[in-house]
């Protein structure tokens, strides 16, 4: 048995290994930042990654991005457990949902953590919430596209990647607010959760095209709901009918865009934000304050409003939405 | 004792069955016989000396264990409860464990803000809301599991139809209530306790899983109804000409099955001082795959907390391994899935199995 029992244990062994190769790479840099994503494997967290490396590379600090493999706030929480224990200088996180996070930050602050946050401007045990732009003004001016293309009338949908989702809603809402004053925008079935899942978006779609023949506007907010919208209006044969607008990335949703299913996409690039979170973190760490105007050194965050937040921490807000369509698709590309 | 009960008993007595019996060296030398456990130990041994030694050490720090013990509970408990159901056999499982959690918590949540609304948090109320909120949640809990075994036990329907059905039922009704976003809970003084504090430097949830192991454990091998659940499990047919109330012996278990999700949901919502409809959505699979690496079979009739418990401990510890060295999360849902095939493969070889001793001519 001993030497069989040798043997599993060496295979054991060697696939940790693979591990130990990346994690003896990164030692001996002045701080450790983890950024922290909803889930990883996804185009949009991709390109934040992206954003993490450049930081890593220019600043000579240790950062680096992980996440849970499933979009799940447990899942989250134990990522973040699992990371405080282990004691980074930082914690860079996009929270699933704000609440269940809380507890879990205040547990890593009493360690002597800095806790930065992005898309959660409700987070109370944050130092600074990164948003990129006004959440409510992004979803507003999303829908005044929409309603532009849709001819200002006829019924639209919007989905949300989850009712928890802070932004998402804010998104919708601003939506549904700029909708609400034209009369002949007519919203049904409002808010359909899409579990930031593209072909959870395509069957919620296939749903409403067929439960409402007569629809004009869809408004995404997951970065992959146009896409699972656009393949459906695509096989409806209703690309020229019906106006898809969402908040995605071209990578995500460039295809779609080509062929018309998907008329136009909004967003503000993960790998600005992925910056932008480091450099505040380093900010944080060497004691410098964040304040109204600053220029952070990053396209769209060159003077940057700073607000109070739900807790003690504050919110650092840019101006970093871009408005994609089939025309200037090209000049980004993730 | 009247006449016939003493007899049901003797044939009780000759099945094995031994409610006095206490753990000797016999039994213990019985358990480490057994080549799930063995498999199950020298994996924990392995995988925590191989963190150790990509961690350089750090991952031996108190700390990390705190975390670790905080992290396992909330899903050991669902796993006890979907073994319990397995047990059962009949196809038996509970796939609506996290939904009653999440139910079960979000209702006391809800009522008990309502109830409290308004009134300052001083220390005495804290007390009530904190009572209140852990009733109002096993109540509901155990409810859930009470339609569960109705379901199964009287209308016949089949385990994991009935359960998946109850999954999404309470689920629409968790969402219904909140609206989808987590209902805050906030730092309720003794209540938030239960999630964060601490025994002697041993974290709360793990001392009530341990509990919760020994109660059930207990249950499974000195009771009456454990001896009926096994016996059910293994032969439905059997138990019930032995004179075994199967319905009533099916609907105590996923009763059972349900409190215990609800505790679940306590520990959870207590930790994230939040409860939200789909919380731990992704925990189903995992808790499935602790119990069955654990040793439990799916088809009824053997499992033991034991095993469970260090199916769960080397999960946990596998996690926290690979978050610490910085590895992806994908590798992770990767390497629980080669434990439990190495599990099932191994645990039933030779390599874990004890050759009988040469009996000495």
């Amino acid at each position: 048995m001993n030497k069989k029992a040798l043997l599993i244990g060496a295979g054991i062994i060697a696939v940790a290994a693979i591990g130990a190769v990346t994690y003896s790479s990164a030692q001996k840099k002045k701080w450790t930042i983890n950024t922290v994503v909803k889930i990883t494997g996804i185009a949009w967290f991709n390109r934040m990654e992206q954003g993490v490396k450049e930081y890593a590379k220019s600043s000579g600090n240790n950062a680096t991005q992980t996440g849970p493999s499933q979009a799940d706030a447990a899942q989250q929480i134990r990522v973040i457990e699992d990371l405080i224990a282990k004691k980074p200088d930082a914690l860079a996180v996009v929270p699933m949902d704000p609440a269940t996070l809380e507890a879990v930050f205040a547990k890593a602050a009493a360690r002597g953590i800095k806790i930065i946050t992005h898309e959660a401007d409700s987070q109370k045990n944050t130092l600074y919430d990164i948003e990129a732009f006004d959440n409510v003004a992004f979803g507003a001016n999303l829908n005044k596209r929409l309603e532009k293309c849709m001819g200002g009338a006829g019924k639209w949908t919007v989905f949300v990647g989850s009712l928890g989702s802070k932004t998402h809603n804010q998104w919708a809402d601003g939506g549904i607010a700029s909708a609400a004053k034209n009369s002949k925008m007519q919203l049904v079935d409002s808010k359909q959760e899409t579990a930031d899942d593209a072909d959870k978006a395509y069957e919620k779609a296939k749903e409403i095209i067929a439960k409402y023949p007569d629809i004009k506007g869809f408004q995404g907010s997951a970065s992959t709901d146009v896409a699972g919208i656009g393949r459906a209006v695509e096989e409806a044969g209703l690309n020229d009918k019906v106006c898809v607008f969402g908040t995605s990335l071209p990578s995500i949703a460039g295809k779609y865009l080509k062929t018309g299913a998907v008329d136009g996409i909004g967003f503000w690039d993960p790998k600005d934000a992925g910056i932008v979170m480091n450099k505040v973190a380093q900010m944080v760490l060497e004691g410098k304050k964040i304040t109204n105007g600053m220029n952070l050194g990053i396209k769209g965050y060159e003077k940057v409003s700073v607000t109070k937040g739900a807790g003690k921490g504050m919110i650092i807000r840019g101006a970093a939405f871009v408005d994609v369509d089939k025309m200037n698709m090209k000049s980004y590309p993730f | 004792m009247r006449a016939s009960q003493k007899l049901k008993f003797l044939q009780l007595e000759r099945l094995g069955y031994r409610p006095f019996a206490f753990y000797s060296g016999v039994v213990l030398r019985q358990v480490l016989n057994d080549g799930h456990i063995r498999f199950l130990i020298i994996a924990n041994v392995l995988i925590l000396l191989v963190a150790a030694l990509l961690s350089r050490g750090a991952f031996l720090d108190p700390y990390n264990f705190q975390s670790m013990a905080t992290q396992l509970p909330e899903i050991g408990l669902l796993a006890i409860a979907i073994m319990l159901t397995m047990v059962s056999g009949n196809g038996g499982i509970d796939l609506s464990v996290i939904s009653s959690a999440n139910l079960s918590v979000i209702v006391a949540a809800l009522a008990c803000k309502a109830l409290f609304a308004g009134a300052d948090s001083s220390a005495g109320l804290g007390w009530s809301f904190s009572v209140l909120f852990v009733l109002i949640a096993l109540t509901v809990g155990t409810l859930c599991g009470l339609l569960n075994g109705l379901l199964i036990s009287r209308a016949r329907y089949a385990p994991i139809l009935a359960t998946l059905g109850t999954q999404l039922l309470f689920l629409g009704v968790a969402t219904v209530l909140t609206g989808g976003p987590a209902v805050i809970l906030g730092d309720v003084a003794p209540l938030s306790q239960i999630g964060n504090g601490d025994l002697l430097g041993v974290p709360i949830p793990f001392v009530l899983f341990l509990l919760v192991s020994i109660g059930v454990s207990l249950l499974l091998s000195r009771t009456r109804f454990g001896f009926r659940l096994y016996l059910m499990g293994s032969n439905a047919k059997a138990a019930h000409f032995a004179g075994i109330q199967t319905a009533t012996v099916t609907l105590v278990t996923y009763t059972l099955a349900g409190s215990l999700a609800a505790l679940s949901g306590i520990i959870s919502s207590t930790r994230s001082a939040s409860a939200k409809a789909d919380f731990g959505v992704s925990y189903l699979l995992i808790a499935i795959l602790i119990a069955v690496m654990g040793g439990v079979n799916p088809s009824g009739g053997y499992g033991k907390i034991l095993g469970l418990a260090l199916a769960g401990v080397a999960l946990q510890m596998l996690s926290s391994t690979l978050s610490f060295i910085g590895a992806n999360d994908f590798l992770k849902d990767f390497m629980w899935g080669l434990l439990l095939l190495l599990s099932i493969g191994l645990a039933g070889s030779s390599l874990f199995k004890v050759k009988p001793k040469p009996v000495p001519s």
